[in-house]
């Protein structure tokens, strides 16, 4: 993946996930961060820190933006979701509108 | 995870259908119209682009619902979070009394149980422990009874509570919620023990809006309670068969009411005399009330009158020409009286009119001419009367009609050429057996339909070609048994369709269903009375907004249904067989 076509989101505990941006951009607030003018620091660096968020959330995060991307080009998958971090998971969602 | 989204709250909006031209039309064996969706919580219907998947948060949603159990509280999530799985528990019917335990404390806003299962007094000390916040409840046909509605006190923000169709609240259960004053709208219709006396606990309800006690048959003198409630915007007493003209007497000081509807009471033209000092009133339901034309003379001082019901009134054609003092009005309703064409001819100034309701009056094509300079019309009924194509021409420069009924007259496939140039039509109804295929290949040019009925009609398989340009199309009725498979090869790709019925189409096999099974937008499907099995349910996995079903008739049993429902089709609620 070429450095432009990538975003680096960072969980509350530092750990960082480099995807492609394509796959952010499921996420309704992280496209606003990258492409609104002017605005976040954010858009500058291609990083995105979310100090609430952990790093198992926010892998699971990750994978279903490519399982969105799959979706929407006719493979689909079922996406599965672990009992326990169902809460948490709905609440990272809320507030990425995704 | 951080503050709560403050969404906007869905507003519950019970609208009776007052705006809807509705005929009286409901004895079609297996027709769409049983599904008269009184859906009271909002219908959450799955907009989705097309090929683009669920989002995450309904896939947690449903994640939750499936593992409903192992919940034990919702209460350190979002109020909006919590809401949302609170809605998609009732709207695919999985909640219980033991799940309900999690919503303890939530501070949900808005509880919309109406029609839900099993609600009973057990499920009011969780709805209550929403305190404060409550703002809107929905319990109508609950088995909650007066007992139960003390638990309300603690709800002092209520707004908004529904308590249609509970048989087991009575006058005692009024005084509990006496003190709710910041209720500004309450709904108790069809219940047969509430009198007079049980409405003076109304008379402290003092921000009330919106009132309606339709279908209450002991309320004849109580309205003497809510004559102070001068912020009563709203009030609905339809079939209170009890009501008077004296009762109408404590109206008369209610100069805030914009709408009111005594349909079905004994309110004579004397009794419509009290009501002459609204000046704000626009909406006046009177239907089937022993009225005469003369009342019109008190009507025509309400300078705000927009909106008029007097169907089913038995007015002759004696004393209409008071209609024209009526400029103001927009919606009509003379359906189901006894008036002639030469009534017509007053109407002809009412330019403002919108909507207009002739359904089964003595009309015929003669009458139509006074109507051709009604430009502003968007919907006309005309159903079962002597309209025939002749009469049709008078039509043809409506250029605003959106909604045309012809449904059980004289008009046939030649006269439907003359409405090949309303491009504004959307809704048309040809529910008439002597209309078949030719008439439809007149209509091509109407790509703007969205609702095409056509229930009893001819049409066969040929016919069907014409409606690929229909690529609007909403709903689509054609139970005229004439259709087989291959007929439905023309419907399959009518991607907008939320309603669809073919009943009566006994030759329909599996085959329709598997072409069907693209339609994801449907809501509604009937295809009873066809040749259709258990085996072709498969195909309607992918239907998921399917909220009605008919396969009535059909060689399939309510268990097949439910096993769907329950692996598919989680919105699916009603379906017949049952």
């Amino acid at each position: 993946m070429k450095k432009e076509d990538t975003v680096k989101l960072i969980s509350a505990e530092g750990m960082e996930f480099v995807i492609d941006k394509e796959a952010a951009m499921v996420s309704q607030t992280i496209r606003n961060m990258l492409t609104s003018p002017g605005g976040f620091a954010e858009a500058e660096h291609g990083e995105v820190t979310f100090p609430e968020i952990s790093a198992v959330i926010l892998e699971k995060i990750c994978q279903y933006f490519y399982w969105s991307l799959q979706y929407a080009r006719g493979k689909e998958t079922e996406f599965h979701i672990e009992p326990e971090l169902t809460l948490e998971l709905m609440m990272a969602a809320n507030y990425l509108h995704t | 995870m951080g503050g709560a989204c403050s969404r906007k709250r869905d507003q519950l909006e019970n609208e009776d259908g007052l705006h809807r031209g509705v005929s009286g039309r409901y004895c079609k064996s297996g027709s769409s119209k049983w599904l008269a969706t009184t859906f009271s919580r909002p219908v959450v219907e799955i907009q989705r682009e097309k090929g683009k998947g669920p989002s995450l948060m309904e896939l947690c949603t449903y994640k939750i619902r499936e593992d409903i159990n192992n919940y034990g509280s919702f209460s350190m999530l979002p109020r909006d979070l919590s809401q949302q799985i609170f809605n998609e528990l009732v709207n695919s019917q999985c909640l219980t009394e033991v799940s309900l335990e999690a919503f303890r404390d939530c501070a949900l806003q808005d509880l919309y149980l109406g029609d839900y299962p099993g609600v009973n007094n057990n499920w009011m000390d969780v709805i209550s422990s929403q305190g404060s916040s409550l703002l809107s409840l929905d319990l109508s046909s609950s088995d909650v009874t007066d007992s139960g509605l003390i638990y309300l006190k603690d709800c002092d923000h209520l707004q908004a509570l529904n308590l249609n169709y509970c048989d087991q609240i009575s006058n005692r259960g009024l005084q509990h919620i006496s003190g709710l004053s910041n209720l500004t709208s309450l709904s108790f219709r069809r219940n047969n023990v509430i009198t007079a006396q049980g409405m003076s606990a109304f008379s402290g309800l003092v921000n009330l809006s919106k009132l309606d006690l339709e279908k209450c048959p002991g309320i004849h003198g109580g309205l003497v309670h809510i004559k102070g409630l001068t912020k009563l915007e709203s009030l609905n007493i339809k079939w209170c068969n009890s009501i008077t003209d004296v009762d109408m007497k404590s109206l008369s000081g209610l100069t805030n009411l914009k709408s009111l509807q005594i349909s079905c009471s004994k309110v004579t033209d004397f009794g419509i005399t009290y009501l002459k000092g609204l000046q704000k009133l626009s909406i006046l339901n009177l239907e089937g009330c022993p009225i005469t034309a003369s009342c019109l003379d008190s009507l025509s001082v309400l300078a705000s009158l927009s909106y008029l019901n007097l169907s089913r009134c038995n007015f002759s054609d004696d004393g209409c020409e008071k209609f024209s003092k009526l400029g103001n009005l927009k919606v009509l309703n003379l359906g189901f009286n006894d008036i002639s064409d030469s009534s017509l001819i007053h109407l002809k100034g009412l330019t403002n009119l919108e909507s207009l309701n002739l359904d089964s009056c003595r009309i015929g094509d003669d009458g139509l001419v006074h109507l051709s300079d009604l430009q502003r019309l968007k919907c006309l009924e005309l159903s079962d009367t002597e309209v025939g194509s002749n009469g049709l021409r008078h039509l043809s420069g409506l250029v605003n009609l959106e909604s045309l009924n012809l449904s059980f007259t004289g008009v046939t496939d030649g006269g439907l050429r003359k409405l090949s140039g309303l491009s504004s039509l959307k809704s048309l109804n040809l529910d008439a057996r002597q209309i078949t295929d030719a008439g439809l290949s007149a209509l091509t040019s109407l790509t703007g339909l969205t609702h095409l009925d056509l229930f009893g009609a001819r049409i066969t398989d040929a016919g069907t070609n014409y409606l690929r340009n229909f690529k609007n199309l909403r709903s689509l009725e054609i139970c005229g048994g004439g259709l087989t498979d291959t007929g439905v090869k023309n419907i399959k790709d009518l991607s907008s369709l939320s309603l669809l019925n073919l009943s009566q189409n006994c030759n329909l096999t599996d085959k329709a269903l598997e072409m069907i099974s693209g339609l994801t937008g449907l809501v509604s499907l009937n295809v009873s009375n066809s040749r259709i099995t258990s085996a072709g349910l498969r195909h309607l996995k992918p239907l998921k907004n399917l909220r009605s079903l008919n396969m009535e008739s059909c060689k399939v049993t309510a268990n097949d249904i439910k096993k769907l429902q329950s692996s598919h089709l989680h919105h699916l609620v009603n379906f017949r067989p049952e």
